[in-house]
C-alpha cells in the first residue's frame, strides 16, 4: 500500500513538473514571437535603431534572401537605407533547446529602396540566445519562398 | 561505409564529450567544422543512419524555402537517386556562445544534367547545440547566392 502511495505521489509530481515545464516553454515561445513582431514588424519599419541594437547580439549574423552576409552594423545600416519598409512575419513556430531557441516562419517584405519598389516573400529562420537575462538574436536567414 | 561514417561521428562526439565545456573555443570550432564535414560526407553517401546521429530530433531544416522535418530529410537522403554529383564546401566561420554554435559559410552543388553541368552556390547558417554530451544540429537553412 505504501509503495502504491509513493507511485501515485511520484506520478502526480512528475505530471505537475511536466505541466510546469510545458507552461514555462509556452511562455518563452510567446515572448519570442512577441520579440519577432516587435523586432521585425515595428523596429524595422520604424527604423528603431535602439531596439534593434538591444535585440541583436554584437556577434549577430544575417543572411538575406539574395545570399548576402551582413554583420549587425551592416544590417542596421541596410535597414536605414530603405525609403520605406513593411515587414510581416506569420505562421511562426518556436523550438526551444535550453537557452537557445529557433524561430521559423513566413515573411512578406515590401517597400522602396533608392526610390525603387520591391516585394519579397519567403521563410526565415532565426536563432535566439538567452544571454545576461534577456533573449538576443544571434543569427537570421531569409530564403525565398519554395512553395 | 555507413559504419565508417557512423564510427567517425561517434568517435568525434565522444572526444568532444570527454573534454566537454572545458574545451577551448578553438577546439570546439574545429569540432563543429568536422561535424559539418561529416554531414557532407554522410549526405553524399546517402547515409541516413550516420546523419541521424548528428541531427537533433526537433531539427528545423529549410531547403529551397521549404520547412522539412528530420524524418523527411533523412528519408529523402536515403532514397534519393539524385543527380547531385558533388558538394564542395567553401569557407565557413564558427561563432560559439557557450553551448551554442553558429556556423556561417558557403557551399557549391554540382549537378550533372543531360544538357550539361549545373553549378549552384549557397550560403548557409547552421545552429548547433551541446546536448547530452555531444553537439547536435538543431537548425539548418540555406539560400542561393545571387550572381
Amino acid at each position: 500500500m505504501r509503495a502504491l502511495t509513493w507511485i501515485v505521489v511520484l506520478t502526480c509530481f512528475g505530471s505537475a513538473a511536466g505541466s510546469a515545464q510545458a507552461a514555462y516553454d509556452s511562455d518563452i515561445a510567446s515572448k519570442l514571437i512577441a520579440l519577432e513582431r516587435v523586432g521585425k514588424m515595428q523596429a524595422w519599419q520604424n527604423k528603431d535603431m535602439k531596439t534593434l541594437d538591444t535585440m541583436f547580439d554584437d556577434a549577430f549574423v544575417y543572411v538575406d534572401s539574395q545570399g548576402r552576409e551582413l554583420s549587425k552594423s551592416e544590417l542596421i545600416a541596410y535597414i536605414q537605407s530603405f525609403d520605406s519598409l513593411q515587414f510581416i512575419a506569420e505562421a511562426m513556430t518556436v523550438q526551444l533547446h535550453g537557452d537557445t531557441a529557433i524561430v521559423t516562419g513566413l515573411y512578406r517584405m515590401k517597400g522602396t529602396e533608392r526610390k525603387k519598389a520591391f516585394a519579397r516573400r519567403g521563410r526565415f529562420v532565426d536563432t535566439w540566445l538567452y544571454k545576461n537575462g534577456q533573449w538576443v538574436a544571434i543569427a537570421s536567414l531569409l530564403t525565398p519562398d519554395g512553395n | 561505409m555507413t559504419m565508417v561514417v557512423a564510427w567517425f561521428i561517434l568517435g568525434f562526439a565522444a572526444s568532444l564529450s570527454a573534454s566537454g565545456q572545458q574545451m577551448a573555443e578553438g577546439g570546439t570550432a574545429a569540432g563543429i567544422r568536422a561535424l559539418e564535414q561529416a554531414w557532407t560526407v554522410g549526405q553524399s553517401r546517402h547515409d541516413s543512419h550516420a546523419l541521424n546521429l548528428i541531427f537533433d530530433n526537433a531539427l528545423v531544416y529549410v531547403e529551397y524555402g521549404k520547412l522539412v522535418t528530420k524524418g523527411e530529410y533523412l528519408s529523402r537522403i536515403k532514397h534519393e537517386s539524385s543527380q547531385l554529383d558533388q558538394i564542395v564546401m567553401g569557407p565557413m566561420t564558427v561563432r560559439t556562445f557557450g553551448s551554442t554554435a553558429i556556423v556561417v559559410g558557403t557551399y557549391s552543388e554540382k549537378r550533372g544534367r543531360d544538357k550539361g553541368l549545373e553549378l549552384k552556390r549557397w550560403r548557409f547558417i547552421d545552429t548547433w547545440v551541446y546536448k547530452k554530451g555531444g553537439w547536435v544540429l538543431v537548425a539548418a537553412s540555406a539560400v542561393p547566392v545571387s550572381k
